[in-house]
């Protein structure tokens, strides 16, 4: 029998799970059932590898950040006095107080505001005030259980990530074949390196996490979503004299996101192992942007003229690193997702500066991070008034069934990826595939998308 | 403050623009605002400029030509709800003119808005540069700092 949202129900056991994912379509209560919800909180955000910042928002000792891992899991990301970085439980080793409460800062050390246990900066117990009362109690202050816990953490070219789990594969195993997206985007750094700049924007979704994820490489949507946005701007393109050459550059910068469902399609997807894909990759809607002649010359300099053209014409529109994490290459920001509840989610937008590139290089990152990724845009509050109207629909008892079936059975398999058209719901079936695997508990084994039933 | 500033007028001035955005009719407000006339809303307290760090807003008068059109254009789904907001503004200062010669007005906000079947209450401070004019003023600069500025923000479709 198939789960539906219904309090009184008993708990959903693991064969009407996979019952909910069909090669080609998804029961509707993925998305609207609050013990679905719990479960993938445990098991896929629980499971797999989930970003929580960069190495470059902690360059000193002592300085931290902090977030959760999943909707609960708070974590302190920080540099200990040696360079390393740690991800730390965030949760006193005494009572269980939330040792840091505020979003980012510096610390020698980590003072609890409630009996002032102190931990050193790589977690471990430094100091307990009037110790003398644990003598003789069996209380052993060199037990590690008395540090602050660590997570289980790993960095690629910079980016943290962390897991809860011990047995998912290591962190390069799990990127696969999709770390050539954060290369892509190191290397169109002229000193090969990334660092966080110019602030994040926060932007509350009123939807379940997975609609965010499902539109990244949806790219039969731009064209009617964003139709008015497009418009609004050919428009007033339209009134403007012929001189008014620098009015029409800035206006220009939108049309493209109502890209032709032809352009979209010669852009493909791509889909790895764990639930992983982009598209783009010879040419995305990124593709056209005019290169500034003096961040040509410092990647000439750096890299010669070849590679840096090839750097250059790697061109992906969004990568989804499953669950937690899309960048864009091409355009130096990414976007972080971070669960609430069964219909609200956090997507964090943070931009990134090119070492070496001109500073015009970020202002062009945070120009794009606001006209398309702010809550006040004009391009996001289109697409998250369609997630939620999802949302809405769903409670509908018309039909249990959402459908993804756009280029089934013409998926392409290779080596270690899935190749398909680029208006292929090859995305959503490589996402089901990873959710199904995740929530069998079979994350040592999450096979590459497509449409293989494997 | 200098050269006999009309306080009043100021005041006036911007109880107009806030009409302008209470039943919005952008077309109208956009006239408010000067040729390199700018809107900006910043996403920190004390952020020191709109190009080096991210924004909520910052529009010149090309993307507020853009928004205009936008704003009512039959297709944009997020427009099908219609906004309502209600503005007050208090504590209105002229600190005198700044180097290119424009009144530095501030004042304080709170701005009652309706959209999507729910209603939301924002709050903070205006900055204004003014040019005065013949019988009235021109907006060059306007600059919405909310006391939550840095908080996960819903969908906003229209000025403050
Ligand atoms: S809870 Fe932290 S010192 Fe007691
Ligand atoms: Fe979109």
């Amino acid at each position: 029998m198939i789960h539906t949202f219904d309090p009184t129900s008993p708990p959903i056991d693991d064969a009407a799970l996979a019952a909910l994912i069909q090669p080609t379509k998804l029961h509707r209560s993925v998305y609207i059932d609050e013990q679905i919800f719990e479960l993938e909180m445990a098991r896929i955000w629980g499971q797999a590898w989930i970003f929580i910042g960069h190495e470059s928002q902690v360059k000193n000792h002592g300085d931290f950040y902090t977030t959760h891992i999943n909707h609960r899991v708070p974590v302190i990301l920080v540099r200990d006095r040696s360079g390393a970085v740690h991800v730390l439980h965030n949760r006193c080793a005494h009572k269980g107080a939330k040792l840091v409460d505020t979003v980012d800062g510096n610390a020698r050390a980590f003072r609890c505001c409630y009996h002032g246990w102190t931990f050193n900066t790589d977690g471990t117990l430094l100091k307990i005030p009037n110790e003398a009362g644990y003598e003789g109690t069996g209380f052993d202050p060199k037990d590690p259980q008395n540090n602050l816990q660590k997570v289980r953490s790993a960095s690629y070219r910079g980016f943290v990530f962390a897991t809860l789990s011990d047995t998912i594969v290591e962190l390069n195993e799990w990127l696969g074949g999709a770390a050539e997206v954060f290369d892509n985007l190191c290397d169109r750094a002229p000193e090969g390196e990334v660092e966080v700049a110019g602030g994040v924007l926060r932007y509350q979704h009123d939807c379940n996490w997975k609609l965010f994820l499902e539109n990244l490489n949806d790219t039969m949507h731009p064209m009617v979503t964003h139709q008015s946005v497009v418009q609004a701007a050919e428009d007033y393109i339209a009134t403007l004299p012929p001189e008014a050459s620098s009015q029409r550059a800035e206006a220009e910068i939108i049309p493209p996101f109502g890209a032709s469902y032809e352009n979209f399609e010669d852009s493909g997807i791509t889909g790895f192992a764990y639930g992983h894909h982009y598209d783009g990759g010879k040419t995305s809607i990124h593709a056209n942007y005019s290169v500034n002649p003096d961040y040509w010359a410092a990647m000439v300099a750096s890299y010669g003229e070849q590679r840096s053209r090839e750097i250059l014409a790697f061109n992906t529109h969004n990568t989804l690193y499953y669950p937690s994490l899309t960048i864009k290459s091409a355009v130096q920001n990414i976007r972080v997702v971070r669960p609430i509840a069964v219909d609200k989610c956090i997507i964090e937008t943070w931009s990134f500066r090119l070492k070496g590139a001109p500073d015009e290089m970020l202002q062009r990152t945070l120009l794009y991070s606001r006209l398309i990724n702010s809550s006040a845009s004009m391009v996001g509050p289109d697409d998250l008034e369609a997630y939620s109207r999802i949302q809405d629909g769903l409670q509908s008892t018309g039909s249990d069934w959402v459908e993804m079936h756009r280029h089934y059975n013409r998926d392409k398999q290779l080596a270690d990826r899935t190749v398909g058209g680029g208006t292929s719901d090859l995305d959503m079936r490589t996402q089901y595939q990873a959710w199904q695997a995740y929530m069998g508990k079979l994350a040592h084994h999450i096979p590459t998308g497509g449409d293989s039933d494997e | 403050m200098s050269d006999s500033v009309d306080l009043r007028a100021i005041e006036h001035f911007l109880y107009d623009e806030a009409n302008l955005l209470d039943n919005p009719d952008l077309d109208r407000w956009i006239e408010l605002y000067s040729e390199d006339g700018s809107y900006w809303m910043p996403v920190i307290p004390n952020q020191p400029d709109p190009l080096n760090h991210v924004s909520i807003f910052y529009d010149d008068r090309v993307m507020m030509e853009v928004r205009r059109r936008n704003f009512v254009h039959p297709r944009a789904a997020s427009k099908d709800h219609s906004v309502r907001a209600s503005h007050i503004i208090g504590n209105v200062r002229c600190s005198g003119r700044n180097q290119q010669g424009d009144l530095v007005v501030t004042s304080n906000f709170q701005c009652v808005l309706y959209y999507r079947r729910e209603q939301r209450l924002y709050a903070g401070t205006y900055l204004h540069h003014l040019i005065a004019t013949d019988n009235s003023f021109k907006i060059r600069h306007k600059k919405v700092q909310l006391i939550n500025c840095d908080a996960p923000h819903k969908s906003l479709t229209i000025y403050l």
